[in-house]
């Protein structure tokens, strides 16, 4: 069964308005502010952010905000725990007659994959497992982004950050494989996750407008290819993007209670395509091909669709 | 005798539903979890009007409890030792969005090692913090100081976290006689929390804790925090006269004991100033002219308050449970540097470190504290750090030592 | 002493070629110190560095408020208030610019102070690197060259510092050459220790206590991130060309900043005060509708296709 966008069939759906307004330090061509922009496009104005420390800081830093919504500066392990404060006191100050029902806000907590997949972790857990009502938007360039670009947990097997060079005994650099924050969250069981990508905005806004049906825990992963971090023209996001997704390495999918559907069939282009494009994986090609390397890295995208496909032949 | 028994735990507990709390977000830590077990029934039964949550780790709870402070909600949430130091990054968030709620800590010693009973190296380690602090000695002042701590922190004058420190077991498992007001004469004392410059909604959209780049912002906002602060000792004045008013119970920021012809003045702070007054009683017994101060707001520091009772004293000795390795007692820095500008200095300023980890301060103890800080003062020459530790613990001690490092049976059979 | 202020967007090359003159000047036998400051911006917003050199042991740190020599590695810096290019420069500061102007145009242009020299380093990075890089070594040999440092030093000091960057072998000799040509064909002006200034008492003016509202770090106005403009971060501008433009909304769509929007006929409208330069849209644009060309003095005929 293949997926249908019932909300976002054409381009010219998305909406025109803006709601995350220019001006902001975002690095230029900032694959995440892409991705996010999108998302506000169906989220809207009535959304309080619950920011974790990370690149997104820097889109409100007095006395200057992006945004026509509100804003909670919180720290990098706790941005669901707050999420949980801000949606409980409005529920509570509704219930109690001090707020009206009209000044309602939806919660979305923004995370970079430092704080999603490593310090907030046990943070996020806990909101999935109280079933808060919430959007969690992890803008995942797989590095500690902000601080120039470490190893972070979601940092991919291959790839060159500041504190996984590349040695004599290490020639491919990261030799960790990026940890499934998919499946950790899918574990938990929550109503509504998705993944996302730049260079694919009609996929991005329907599993948003589909997420604002759903209460309770909405978990979103969006790949924010970095042209900072990653090393590549700025005016290549959208073709690093595309290319993460043809190469099949960034599948793009949902999970609704736990059932799981791929969004998007991929070409299953060559691993290569997508990593030669990028400095942080120079290493794998210069100056010697590092075959077996590469060789790894198709190996785990080839398991990984082999396993899909099955899954969905069987059903 | 008015009131009914309760624990200090439970009082602090009644402080939060007589303040008619929105919202606890809660973790448990001995030995602070009665407090929340008890919310958690109220709010279960609705006896509270409140939502009671769960959270995963004291960071989360002291996040989700600012959170809720800053979108409007009136918070409670309690914790202990190595959970409020799981929660200090937070706390400095908290302070720094002027979100007003009341933390309750029950004061617990630190690891490692690992242990239950109390000191105040846990609170004194949130004390740069910008919460407020307010420590109590009984159980009715927990409850009473719980309400004020509210009034305080919810003025627009101050608007800043409080929290108010009790000892762990010395008053959060002791059991005393505790006067509860009536919801009736709360709501007369605590104005409905209505701040001007919090509250997420969808009419009025604000970015709060928002990053700043530079020293010229930072230092602006950090010293607003300060001058907050410093408000407090003015609303706490005020908060003191209001309650004394309607509850007949009078707080100052710090209490003196038996001073009026003091000679020499013991400062001391929490649950075991009880103990301090008793030894004051006993040496005042036999003609000795000596009196107690004790500190009851620690932040903000009551500089002038303390100067003044401790003006023409001819010995001053700080009895600290808390130790700054490397350093010695923290309160007694503060003492000491409080009293440097005064025109007359008590003839010597005497360091005595105790009750660490819970260890009982006896009698003899607190006498010879007098009595080394009236040599000292005759002396002219300040003494200290000194521990107070006794000739039988140090008994005990070497025979604990002894048996870590005696072998078991080790010729058991395979 | 000489004092030395460098001026450059994040990636440009400005720290690193501080510590190319740094390294220079230490292996020449002075005294050095070298420093960069940055926000926590990237890519595109203005950063400073700063490279101190001298016989006697340095005792300053930090800023060059008043320097005596001014790199400015882009030349849109000049006018952004956020780069504070002209802080502390008299007409006796010597002033580098990249741009293809000459000392006398720019002046004309931009009412610059100081003894001017340029040279069109990002015309000679194109030309030679056939793309928009980091001009690290050639702004520090450029630096190099007009506070009097010896070439071979240069060439030694950019091979260090880059190879700190984890360049390959072969980028860095490359870099090495194009940028000691850079050395030869600046035209020196000379470089003088300034003055040194009266010190005056600060008056301070410690603030009292304001309610909250305004007393912490809160923002109630909303999305006046636009009050901000980010323009100036742009090397490189896209140019709509409206005959090949068939109204697709793709550039709209892939915009991060969203300073694109549509108008009625489905024509692209772009916010050059905010546009950071990324080049998306020129890239996406199906029908090469959208081209960059190279802001202010123009002269370089780039286009990305």
């Amino acid at each position: 069964m293949t997926w249908q966008r019932e909300t976002f069939k054409k381009i010219k759906q998305i909406p025109r308005e803006e709601h995350v307004l220019p001006g902001t330090s975002l690095c230029a061509g900032c694959g995440g502010l892409e991705s996010l922009r999108l998302a506000a496009k169906v989220l809207g104005d009535d959304v309080v952010y619950v920011n974790a420390a990370g690149c997104f800081t820097m889109l409100a830093v007095y006395p200057f905000t992006p945004f026509k919504g509100s804003w909670l500066y919180t720290t990098m392990g706790s941005a669901p725990a707050g999420a949980q404060g801000v949606r409980d006191a409005l529920d509570v100050l509704i219930a109690k007659g001090r707020l009206p029902k009209s000044e309602n806000l939806k919660v979305v907590v923004l995370g970079g994959d430092g704080s999603t997949y490593d310090m907030a972790l046990s943070s996020t857990s806990g909101a999935i497992y109280r079933g808060l009502d919430f959007y969690y938007f992890c803008y995942d360039n797989e590095a500690y982004g902000n601080t120039g670009m470490q190893l972070s947990a979601a940092t991919p097997y291959g790839a060159r950050t500041s504190t996984s060079p590349c040695s004599l005994q290490h020639p491919f650099a990261t030799m960790q494989e990026k940890k499934d924050i998919f499946e950790i969250w899918r574990a938990h069981k929550p109503p509504y996750i998705a993944t996302v990508a730049p260079r694919y905005p009609l996929d991005l806004e329907e599993k948003f407008a589909r997420a604002a049906k759903v209460t309770g825990p909405k978990l979103f992963l969006a790949l924010s290819a970095c042209p900072t971090g990653w090393l590549y023209d700025p005016g290549e996001t959208p073709e690093v993007a595309k290319l993460a997704v043809e190469t099949g390495l960034w599948p793009l999918k949902e999970a609704i209670n736990g059932v799981v559907t791929h969004t998007y069939v991929p070409k299953l282009s060559p691993v290569e395509t997508y990593l030669k494009l990028q400095g942080r994986f120079r290493h794998l090609f210069e100056p010697t091909l590092q075959k077996e390397a590469i060789a790894h890295i198709q190996g785990s995208v080839n398991a990984y669709w082999e396993r899909v496909n099955l899954a969905e032949r069987t059903g | 005798m008015a009131g009914e028994m309760m624990t200090g735990n439970l009082a602090a507990a009644w402080g939060a539903r007589l303040a008619g709390a929105d919202y606890i977000p809660a973790f448990p830590i001995t030995p602070q979890t009665e407090i929340v077990e008890a919310l958690a029934k109220w709010c279960e039964s609705g006896a509270m009007a409140a939502r009671f949550v769960t959270m995963d780790s004291e960071h989360s709870m002291m996040t989700a409890a600012g959170a809720a402070a800053a979108t409007g909600a009136r918070v409670f949430t309690a914790t202990s030792s190595q959970g409020l130091l799981y929660a200090i990054e937070v706390l400095y968030s908290i302070s720094g969005w002027r979100a007003p709620l009341v933390l309750v800590n029950v004061s617990r010693a630190l690891a490692a090692p690992i242990t239950l009973e109390p000191d105040h190296n846990d609170v004194l380690a949130a004390r740069d913090s910008g919460f407020l602090q307010i420590h109590a000695e009984t159980c009715q002042e927990v409850v009473d100081s719980v309400l004020m701590a509210y009034r305080i922190a919810e003025d627009e004058r101050v608007m800043l976290p409080v929290i108010v420190n009790l000892d762990g077991f010395y008053l959060s498992f002791t059991r005393e006689p505790v006067i509860l007001p009536t919801p009736e004469q709360v709501a007369q004392f605590l104005p409905p929390f209505r701040p001007a410059h919090l509250g997420f909604k969808a009419s009025a959209p604000h970015a709060l804790g928002v990053a700043v780049l530079g020293g010229t912002p930072y230092s602006y906002f950090r010293h607003q925090m300060h001058l907050a602060a410093m408000n407090a000792l003015e609303v706490h004045r005020e908060t003191a006269a209001a309650f004394e008013q309607l509850f007949g119970r009078r707080y100052d920021v710090i209490e003196g004991y038996r001073l009026d012809d003091a000679e020499d003045v013991l400062v001391m702070s929490n649950a075991f100033a009880s103990r301090g007054k008793v030894a004051v009683d006993a040496a005042r017994g036999e003609g000795r002219r000596v009196g107690l101060l004790r500190l009851r707001m620690i932040r903000p520091w009551p500089a002038d308050a303390i100067r003044e009772a401790l003006r023409g004293r001819r010995g001053v000795a700080v009895l600290d449970q808390n130790l700054a390795p490397g350093q010695g007692g923290i309160l007694f820095q503060e003492i000491a540097a409080c009293l440097y500008g005064e025109a007359v200095q008590p003839r010597a300023l005497c360091s005595f470190i105790g009750g660490l980890g819970g260890k009982n301060l006896s009698e003899g103890e607190f006498r010879t504290i007098f009595d080394q800080t009236a040599e000292a003062a005759a002396r002219e020459q300040g003494i200290g750090p000194i521990l107070l530790y006794t000739e039988p613990e140090h008994r005990e001690m070497t025979q604990l030592q002894m048996l870590a490092t005696t072998q078991g049976d080790v010729k058991r059979e395979p | 002493m000489r004092a030395v202020r460098f001026h450059g967007r994040g990636g440009q090359g400005a720290k690193t070629a501080s510590r190319i003159l740094g390294t220079a000047a230490f292996l020449e036998g002075f005294v050095a110190q070298d420093s960069p400051i940055y926000g926590a911006e990237r890519r595109g917003a203005p950063v400073a560095a700063y490279t101190r050199i001298a016989k006697e042991p340095i005792l300053e740190r930090g800023l060059i408020i008043h320097p005596d020599l001014v790199v400015v590695a882009d030349a849109s810096l000049i006018h952004d208030p956020a780069a504070r290019v002209l802080e502390g420069i008299d007409e006796r500061t010597a002033v580098f610019v990249n741009s293809p102007l000459t000392g006398e145009q720019l002046r004309t242009q931009t009412s610059l102070p100081g003894r001017l020299t340029t040279l069109d380093l990002t015309e000679i990075s194109v030309r030679e690197f056939g793309k928009r890089g980091a001009l690290s070594a050639l702004l520090g040999a450029v630096a190099g060259r007009l506070v009097g440092l010896r070439q071979d030093s240069l060439g030694q000091a950019i091979a260090r510092e880059l190879a700190d960057l984890s360049l390959a072998a072969s980028v860095i000799e490359r870099n090495q050459a194009v940028a000691l040509n850079c050395y030869d064909a600046v035209r020196p002006v000379s470089v003088e220790a300034g003055a040194s200034q009266p010190i005056l008492p600060a008056q301070l003016q410690p603030p009292t206590y304001e309610p909250p509202t305004r007393g912490t770090a809160r923002i109630s106005a909303a999305a006046n991130s636009v009050l901000r403009e980010t323009g100036g971060w742009r090397t490189f501008r896209p140019v709509l060309v409206p005959d090949k433009c068939n109204g697709c909304w793709l550039c709209f769509v892939y915009c991060p900043d969203g300073v694109i929007s549509m108008t009625k006929d489905d024509k692209p409208l772009i916010d050059y005060d905010h546009c950071k330069g990324c080049q998306i849209c020129v890239h996406e644009c199906p029908t090469d509708a959208l081209v960059a060309e190279r802001e202010k003095e123009g002269g370089v005929a780039w286009r990305a296709k």
